[in-house]
């Protein structure tokens, strides 16, 4: 049997099998056809319905049981919901356990997320570190400007504001106003 | 906290138990796999990720033999939320009886239903990793509640059979 416990383990792992079997194209299908479309459906359904509201109660919900440590702060105003990641359950858990089979796990938040939140009427500013720590921003799409300034919607709660934001072996992909996995600028 | 099962899962957590959202994924893969590959690109799927990401614990079952194994799942059914399994531990083999399946029962109660070959997975994957260790495993019931058995060569189990292995209700 596959179990839950250590899902972010063959999660990752199929990743990189999809990748030799079909390539990059099959690995984005899986995100978007699979995890968007199918098994994060809950997801989309309170997200188009409720919007903002909609993203408090599905995160708040399933971080609560990934991270119950809180490592990470939710933030969220009329126009803007914000999640600040500072120990990601998901990919701590690869860190921990050594795990690689893939190029660039962290791509698959942008991969599911990024087509809901297109089909939902929103957009995505987002960087990550790939040490497990990492910021969104989620706004009504066709809002102007670029990355909210340090610090201007989570406070103290800015993962920016890490003392590891930017520790050896960090490297950031950011994404501005986004929906598509492979629209990241190193 | 701590590592909830020391020695006995080759990957941990620090959470004692997984998050059960995540068995509508795994569903949810097998779908996908199914419908962009077919039934025989899931079975080599299966059986690489038995032979491939599960190889650190065919290796503590063929180091450690069915003491290894009966530790294993019991480690593995403790970090799996709403189960009910008892194992039992035989001189030539190892038997899970899951009374619960923790999957089919959170998929059920979600509303979510399982590809018909759901619990063929078990079989498939399982098969893959027994004998990367050295060992034969067989699979009877499905859909909420089955007897895997992981044994000995020299068992001698009789060859699996496929009508033993029941599709999941659609």
């Amino acid at each position: 049997m596959i179990g839950c416990y250590d899902f972010c383990g063959h999660y990752e792992w199929t990743f990189g099998w999809f990748e030799r079997v079909g390539g990059h194209p099959l690995v984005r299908a899986y995100w978007d056809e699979a995890i968007n479309l199918d098994s994060q459906s809950h997801a989309r359904d309170l997200i188009k319905a409720d919007g903002i509201p909609g993203m408090l109660k599905y995160w708040g919900h399933t971080l609560l049981e990934e991270s119950p440590d809180l490592g990470f702060h939710i933030s969220h105003r009329e126009d803007v919901f914000r999640i600040d990641f500072h120990q990601c359950p998901s990919r701590g858990f690869l860190l921990r356990n050594d795990l690689k089979n893939y190029s660039d796990y962290c791509d698959h938040c942008m991969g599911w997320t990024g087509p809901m939140m297109k089909e939902c009427g929103f957009q995505i500013d987002h960087e990550h570190n790939h040490r497990g720590q990492c910021w969104w921003e989620i706004r009504p799409a066709g809002t102007p400007g670029g990355h909210a300034p340090v610090g201007s919607v989570s406070g103290d709660k800015d993962a920016r504001l890490l003392p590891n934001w930017l520790a050896p072996g960090a490297k950031l992909d950011r994404y501005t106003k986004a929906n598509d996995p492979d629209d990241k600028t190193p | 906290m701590t590592n909830p099962t020391p020695g006995s899962l080759p990957y941990t957590d620090t959470k004692p138990v997984g998050s059960a959202d995540f068995y509508f994924a795994i569903n949810s893969t097998f779908r996908f796999i199914l419908g962009r590959l077919g039934r025989n690109g899931w079975i080599r799927y299966l059986t690489d990720l038995g032979t491939g990401y599960y190889a650190p614990v065919n290796t503590q079952w063929q180091q450690g033999g069915l003491p290894a194994v009966a530790a294993y799942w019991r480690a593995f059914f403790a970090a799996e939320p709403g189960g009910e399994v008892e194992i039992k531990e035989l001189p030539d083999r190892v038997e899970l009886h899951v009374k619960v399946c923790p999957l089919i029962k959170h998929l059920r109660a979600h509303g979510r239903v399982p590809v018909k070959e759901f619990c063929q997975h078990c079989y498939h994957l399982g098969t893959a990793r027994a004998g990367a260790a050295g060992l034969t495993m067989r699979l009877c019931g499905g859909d909420g509640s089955c007897v895997h058995t992981f044994a000995l060569p020299a068992a001698q189990l009789p060859a699996q059979d496929r009508n033993q292995i029941k599709e999941n209700l659609q």
